[in-house]
């Protein structure tokens, strides 16, 4: 197959699956679209997980339609009717929650139609000469249904006229200013309100499609324009090769602006006492990172603090703690920390509409370089959990046999490796020359260790996860220390600590320490109630928020663990959190099977 | 940008002691909250905690606190102009509109009285908006009664059973609160909803009950206390399943909170 037709026939299966997708989503699905849905066949193996997964729930849900009758029963399209309703219309809801299927709703700060990004799709559809056809024209333009269809029209724009690239970048800024910038938001919605698997994979399908037609685009050109494309990639990364002298000449002159850390060996520091601790701090010299191992701590210590005074009491005054360090942060780390600071961000960004200040200000400042990952650790699973790969970093480097290949991405950066900001080094031997090479950081693509993350679709089957006899086990095997989210780069709870300077006045301070909810003391309230009591209810919940919960909340195919495998090495009583994953889902596949027959 | 974590000195107006453990701080504050809601009360030289509103008026706002452990023990030092640090209120509150122009049951159980005082305050100045109002109030025995001069005067205006668990008193019926539901006249509701604030446990007896006298889950509505250092969806410690009771809650319709699995 040549270029040419590879990619008209690309377009023209896309701009399918734009318009199916985008008919579920105007109106109900009645019985003629519903045979049809039962006659299709859908990919098991897709490529992305959660498109695997949407595509398995919707066929399960089309499966379990009575084989025998021939037509579908009307129960069934009453029952996807209602479920529409209940979902994007909030039919029967008291509080009014539901996944309203508008742009403007996700993107406008009172949640409300008619926003701005309503005008914006409005315009867009004007200026390439479309009209609201009869069918939809009760919709608003930034429906997710119009919003498919127009993905759909460009799809065969760019089929009809191959050799015009403007259809194909229409696309990807469509697809990245528009739909990838409510619908995963939306999608979890609709996960949440849905009580059929019906539309449950519906918003998987959207979701993992959306994301995955982003690499696709990201991935293709018009036949005709490849030679623009060439050269458009000369201007992007450029790659050096220099010898640790030379890097740490550079760092020298990043010292001014940032304070650098990187996974440092701390002699006979470690869990024994003969063993030594791997874990950030700054550094002076690249000689000193360790990188032939992993850091027992993640980086998580760097951007939000074990312990952190926020706030000092001072005469009936509450004063906020400035900031220690105005410099910027510049981290070496591995793909899955930077995944990890991602969750991060969710929680103390995001969570509950308002930003954290004191992990805000820090956040702002980090910058990280990459280190390639070799091929991963003995503990690790980063690509079960999709935590192997990430784009955010300034800088990538590869520790060669002698020489380090460093990976410019961040224009800022450039000044420091070209020369110009080592021209203050007066000796003429020692002065930076960094080799232009070319280096594109590789990601690890294979774990030795492969996690099935548990099938949870329902509350029901939530309640079957939480209810396992096996999460007794923890009872007498952990003992609550709390090991495990201390060395976690996601873990983000914390406590708060009142300090008073002495007994004869209420002056103090209060502090931001580290939590865990491994430790007793977890849900304990002022009144001493609990509300998780034994070692085994922690477990399970930690692994829950790890594996689902989080998801569930924030969606985006992302976990709460990024399989970096810390916990497992850290843990004194050897408790492995990638075996309690596995048996989670096996306990559950188990079961669901057995209630199957 | 705000500093969310950030509290405010108030004036604290006045103490007044409710019972051996328990006292209501009045403090001076201007802001409005929602029945149901809650503040971040500092409490000198522990820490954070979530006090849901006991009382509110114009210029200020009540919390009734218990004395339990060292955790709030800190706060009974304090006395009238002494300086209370707090930030809210926070939480959802409980949908008053959507219980006007009905009947209404409110069901406490202990200090679960204080975060609904305010609702019940709500009806009490205005009879016009609900056609009946039934409180059980449960208390473990005649010591631990809350806010006693507010239950004889609700006996004048709303069908108030005041129960002890297993003691007797005047004034006061015996039993746990689960066993006077049955006395509520469900049937000759045309349109109600049951408010359960209390203890866990108490809770659950509670829904259970009123299920099994026919009430329908999504009309019963309850509060949930929780340990909280941020209330602000940030510490996690309040998170049960994907849902962070300080945001989403302290007020849950049952249908939700049956679902929530600590």
């Amino acid at each position: 197959m040549n270029a040419r037709s590879f990619y008209l026939d690309l377009m023209e299966n896309r701009e399918k699956l734009y318009r199916f997708l985008s008919s579920i989503y105007q109106k109900e699905v009645d019985r003629a679209l519903l045979t049809q849905m039962k006659a299709m066949t859908f990919p098991s193996e897709a490529e992305a997980p959660s498109l695997t997964e949407g595509y398995r729930m919707l066929k399960d849900y089309l499966d379990q339609i009575d084989e025998r009758k021939a037509r579908i029963p009307e129960d069934e399209v009453t029952d996807l009717a209602a479920d529409y309703a209940k979902i994007f219309l909030a039919a029967g809801i008291s509080q009014g929650s539901a996944a309203f299927p508008y742009e403007s709703v996700y993107t406008s700060p009172e949640r409300i139609i008619m926003q701005d990004a309503w005008e914006t799709v409005r315009k867009l559809y004007e200026s390439v000469g479309l009209i609201k056809n009869v069918e939809t024209s009760g919709l608003f333009e930034d429906h997710i249904a119009l919003e498919l269809e127009f993905m759909a029209f460009l799809c065969e724009e760019s089929h009809r006229d191959p050799d015009c690239s403007d259809w194909l970048i229409k696309q990807r800024e469509f697809l990245r200013d528009h739909l990838l910038n409510w619908v995963p938001s939306f999608t979890a919605d609709v996960n949440q309100y849905a009580d059929t698997a019906f539309y449950k994979g519906i918003a998987k399908i959207t979701e993992g499609f959306l994301r995955f037609d982003k690499e696709i685009l990201a991935g293709i050109s018009a036949p005709f324009d490849e030679e623009r494309i060439e050269n458009q990639n000369e201007v992007g990364e450029t790659a050096f090769s220099l010898n640790p002298e030379n890097m740490d000449q550079i760092l020298q002159e990043l010292k001014k602006e940032y304070r650098i850390f990187a996974p440092k060996r701390y002699e006979k520091r470690g869990a024994k006492s003969s063993s030594d601790l791997i874990r950030y701090g700054e550094i002076n010299s690249v000689q000193e990172i360790v990188h032939e191992s992993q850091s027992d701590f993640s980086p998580k210590e760097i951007y939000y603090p074990i312990t952190q005074t926020m706030i000092r009491f001072q005469e009936n005054q509450s004063i906020e703690e400035p900031s220690a360090d105005s410099r910027g942060v510049l981290i070496f780390a591995r793909p899955c920390d930077i995944n990890g600071i991602k969750r991060l961000d969710n929680i103390f960004l995001e969570n509950g509409g308002h930003g954290d200040i004191y992990y805000e200000r820090l956040r702002d400042k980090v910058r990280f370089i990459m280190m390639e990952c070799g091929g991963g650790w003995d503990d690790c699973f980063c690509v079960s959990m999709g935590t192997n790969k990430t784009e955010d970093y300034s800088m990538a480097i590869r520790f060669d046999q002698k020489n380090l290949l460093v990976s410019v991405k961040d224009q800022a950066f450039d000044p420091y490796f070209s020369g110009e900001k080592s021209n203050e080094f007066t000796d003429e031997n020692t002065k930076v020359t960094p080799e232009n090479v070319d280096f594109t950081p590789q990601f690890v693509t294979s774990n030795k260790k492969k996690v099935r993350l548990p099938k949870i679709q329902n509350r029901q089957q939530l309640k079957k996860a939480s209810d396992l006899e096996f999460w007794k086990e923890f009872d007498e095997q952990c003992i609550g220390c709390g090991g495990c989210s201390a060395v976690c780069g996601t873990c983000s709870c914390f406590d708060t600590v009142d300090i008073i300077y002495d007994e004869t006045s209420s002056d103090g301070e209060r502090r931001r320490v580290w939590s865990s909810c491994m430790l007793d003391t977890y849900t304990m309230t002022a009144g001493g109630s609990r509300f998780r009591k034994t070692p085994g209810a922690n477990m399970r919940f930690k692994t829950l928020h790890k594996v689902y919960d989080y998801n569930l909340r924030f969606g985006d195919e992302e976990h709460m663990c990024v399989g970096c495998g810390r916990c497992d090495r850290r843990c004194p009583k050897e408790i492995s959190f990638f075996d309690i994953i596995c048996r989670l889902s096996e306990e559950l596949e188990y079961r669901n099977r057995k209630v199957e027959r | 940008m705000k500093n969310i974590m950030m509290p405010e000195p108030h004036e604290i107006l006045s103490v007044l002691k409710e019972t051996q453990a328990e006292y209501t701080f009045r403090v001076a504050c201007d802001s409005k909250p929602l029945h149901g809601q809650f503040f971040m009360l500092s409490i000198p030289k522990i820490g954070e905690a979530p006090i849901s509103v006991s009382g509110k008026g114009p210029g200020y706002v009540e919390f009734t606190i218990r004395k339990v452990g060292r955790l709030t023990e800190g706060v009974f030092g304090l006395k009238a102009g002494d300086t209370m640090f707090m930030r809210g209120p926070y939480g959802n509150a409980f949908p008053v509109e959507q219980f006007e122009n009905k009947n209404l049951l409110v069901i406490t159980g202990g200090t679960g009285l204080a975060p609904v005082r305010t609702l019940i305050n709500h009806f009490y100045d205005h009879p016009e908006i609900c056609k009946s109002v039934y409180l059980i109030s449960g208390f473990k025995d005649v010591d631990a009664v809350l806010f006693t001069d507010d239950i004889r005067r609700f006996k004048d205006k709303f069908h108030m059973t005041a129960t002890l668990d297993n003691t007797a008193a005047p004034g006061f019926e015996t039993g746990l609160v689960t066993e006077h539901i049955k006395k509520i006249p469900f049937p000759s509701f045309d349109d109600f909803n049951v408010v359960v604030v209390g203890p866990p446990v108490m809770m659950h007896f509670a829904a259970r009950e009123l299920i099994a006298n026919g009430v329908d889950e999504s009309k019963i509505w309850v509060s949930f206390e929780r340990k909280m250092s941020c209330a602000v969806g940030k510490c996690g410690h309040c998170k049960i399943n994907e849902t962070y009771v300080c945001l989403e809650g302290p007020v849950f319709n049952y249908v939700k909170a049956k679902e929530l699995l600590d």
